[in-house]
């Protein structure tokens, strides 16, 4: 096992295109690291880079303490699941899985023992002497992590092993994912543009967009604390909802108001944010998650030092353990070039209502007790703790650490 | 007979489709072909409608033939070499076009210049036989003159006597259709290559392929299929060659019968010595040998088929 870094690693293509930009990236020993971020944004890039199936075209890339930029990718000892699983056709499972093994002079009974090994551990026994075209895609995917997993590589290489899965399937993979990685504590680099993977898996996540990082962290701290605009919409679902808003400060405390309401903002978001009392008159992004949100009424009184916004529903997707209620508010949409990038992502479908007009469409994670249906009043509360702020211009979070000074 | 109607919808919509082009088929194929075996029974000299049925006579004048065995052995030797040798070059050439690049700076593409490779290996498909004749009667002409020979000549090589001596002449024969046949294999092997998903040689690279068993345990093995469908169609080319034969040969399958084939012995037999009865025999002769190659081959490439 071994630590992978990249530093200052750019990739550029025939014509001029940068897919990947001064990437920089210490992925430690044992971590389980997630590259995520919407279609072209060179995250599939950067990982056939670690593997050697692309040239690096500026920087470094080592692995363990080897400089590996000009090394071939059997030379790397790095394993990687592709999207397709790319398994031979032409061979049986057990084949499949040794032929890694007997390309390396590995003796006879080990390379059983290592495939025995990873057939149990990955319920694939009774599969051994089929061809891949004999088993049905979850039976492959597990084949293709086989594969990686008999070499006992320095670190797995993941290129979105599970898109080619249905729904439920996937998400029993993500399971198993998980466990094997507790299990084998291999570093692992994995690459997706689904949010959902990306926050369950992931020990950290690297978010890119055009080639460029956006922001590295913990899942629970990308969600919390996103560094930008860009992050902040591309992170959970339903997404952030934006508004332009202004910040102001009178006899009863400082407060957001927009579209013709008025948010208390507590002191210690002024605390939380430093530089965010600069903005005290001007105008500012106020992001609110959906989940921040709750009916007053299923609130039942435990809402106390919330706000409360009376709206109308629009649209009601009703989950069984919570509802999302879709409604607009009186003020046009932020068009900002960060939110439009996070919100045009692959496979995320927003849900967008032409009929809006000038208005933005806003969700809000409510509980099922609700029972809202859609054209229903109802009062929402919001959790002021939680309001997120971003500057006009350059769409970076105000007060985050990173951007402090920036 | 009456055909009731429910029989009719079911069929006629089907029949219909199936008539003409059967009818075309009977026609101008198959009653040709049994004519074939009619007339190898007589001694029809094809120019008056008299003839004698003789048995099995032609047969037995044909069996003591020493060009029909000549012709025989001849196409037995191509179908040797011809198949092998181009399928082996094509599959070279294609895989240097493909894949060759190698995994050396992590992308799987062609040499330098594929591309233009590509087009070249191609251009002796487009001509004519009669073309490529005249072009290597002048290539191969066996003074010192002769393009190949004077280039030789550079090396201080005597001039080789490519068409005129009985030993190599059939061999320069196959040369110049494999010459001419590679391209076309180029492309199909290509092709089959192509259809390969490319994350398949990604993941044998990382599982520590060189190029050597890149090539054989994993494109050869996975574009098989395609190498038997090019063995098939160089079988029955193998048992052609007429117009190479042709236009290229010294008299015509000389020097001395020394690179004739049976086409050529067919067509000479009947519209040279008119011998229309004989010349049927061993065209039945042929139809027995072509007929046991397709079933040999089928019954040997038949393999399962690969799924990505």
């Amino acid at each position: 096992m071994a630590s992978i870094v990249l530093s200052n690693v750019d990739k550029v293509y025939a014509g001029g295109v940068k897919a990947v930009n001064g990437l920089n990236l210490e992925i430690k020993d044992g971590e389980f690291m997630v590259l995520v971020g919407p279609s072209g944004c060179g995250k599939s890039t950067a990982l056939r880079m670690i593997a050697g199936l692309e040239d690096i075209s500026g920087g470094e890339i080592s692995i363990g303490d080897r400089v590996v930029n000009h090394l071939p990718p059997k030379d790397r000892d790095i394993a990687m699941v592709f999207q397709n699983y790319a398994l031979y056709p032409h061979m049986t499972v057990e084949e499949n899985l040794a032929f890694g093994l007997k390309l390396r002079k590995m003796p006879k009974a080990e390379i059983q023992k290592r495939v025995n090994e990873a057939a149990k551990m990955l319920g694939l026994e009774q599969y051994l002497k089929r061809k891949p075209a004999a088993l049905s895609g979850g039976q492959r995917q597990r084949v293709a992590m086989g594969r990686a997993i008999v070499r006992e590589p320095q670190a797995f290489l993941m290129d979105e092993p599970l898109s080619n899965l249905d729904a439920k399937l996937r998400v029993s993979m993500r399971a198993s994912l998980n466990q094997l990685h507790e299990r084998l504590g291999v570093t692992t680099v994995y690459v997706t543009h689904d949010q959902v993977e990306a926050m369950t898996l992931g020990d950290r996540v690297c978010v890119l967009r055009d080639g460029f990082l956006q922001q590295v962290d913990t899942p629970q701290n990308l969600f919390d604390r996103p560094v930008n605009l860009f992050v902040a919409g591309f992170m959970g679902s339903p997404a952030m909802n934006f508004a332009y808003a202004d910040l102001v400060r009178d006899g009863s405390g400082a407060a957001v108001s927009f579209a013709g309401f008025k948010l208390p903002v507590p002191d210690s978001t002024f605390t939380d944010k430093p530089g965010l009392d600069r903005y005290v008159g001007k105008r500012v992004i106020l992001g609110i998650r959906p989940s921040d949100f709750e009916d007053s009424v299923a609130a039942n009184g435990s809402s106390g030092g919330w706000a409360r916004i009376p709206v109308t529903a629009n649209v009601t997707e009703e989950l069984g353990s919570e509802i999302n209620v879709l409604f607009t508010i009186d003020a046009p949409p932020v068009e900002h070039k960060d939110t439009v990038a996070a919100a045009h992502d692959g496979d995320e479908e927003e849900v967008a209502l032409p009929l809006t007009g000038d208005k933005s469409l806003w969700t809000a994670r409510v509980n099922a007790r609700s029972h809202v249906r859609p054209g229903q009043s109802l009062e929402l509360v919001i959790d002021t703790h939680n309001l997120h702020f971003f500057d006009v211009e350059s769409g970076l979070a105000i007060g985050h650490e990173a951007n402090v000074g920036r | 007979m009456r055909i009731s109607r429910p029989v009719l919808r079911k069929y006629g919509f089907i029949a219909a489709f199936l008539i003409v082009p059967l009818a075309l088929y009977i026609v101008f194929f198959v009653s040709p072909n049994l004519q074939a075996f009619q007339l190898a029974l007589t001694n029809s000299r094809g120019i008056s409608p008299d003839f004698a049925y003789v048995g099995f006579d032609n047969f037995r004048t044909l069996f003591a033939d020493d060009v029909f065995w000549a012709a025989v052995r001849h196409h037995l030797l191509i179908l040797l070499v011809l198949p092998i040798v181009t399928i082996a070059i094509a599959l070279f050439f294609s895989f240097l076009i493909n894949l060759g690049g190698g995994t050396k700076r992590g992308q799987l593409s062609g040499v330098l210049g594929s591309g233009f490779y590509k087009v070249v290996f191609f251009f002796p498909q487009v001509l004519a036989v009669a073309i490529v004749g005249v072009l290597f009667q002048a290539i191969l002409r066996p003074d010192k003159d002769g393009i190949l020979n004077s280039a030789l000549g550079l090396v201080g090589i005597d001039p080789v006597g490519w068409l005129i001596n009985p030993n190599l002449a059939l061999w320069t024969l196959v040369g110049v259709a494999i010459w001419q046949g590679v391209g076309f294999y180029v492309v199909l092997f290509s092709a089959g290559m192509a259809s390969v998903p490319k994350e398949v040689f990604e993941a044998a690279s990382i599982d520590g392929a060189g190029r050597f068993t890149l090539f054989f345990r994993i494109t050869l093995p996975l574009v098989w299929n395609t190498v038997q469908v090019g063995w098939v169609y160089l079988g029955i080319a193998a048992f052609d060659l007429f117009a190479l034969v042709q236009t290229l040969s010294v008299d015509r399958g000389g020097p001395d019968d020394s690179t004739t084939v049976l086409p050529l012995e067919i067509w000479r037999t009947a519209f040279t010595y008119y011998k229309f009865g004989y010349s049927s025999a061993m065209g039945v002769a042929l139809v027995f040998m072509v007929l046991t190659f397709a079933a040999l081959t089928l019954r040997v490439t038949r393999r399962e088929r690969i799924e990505y």
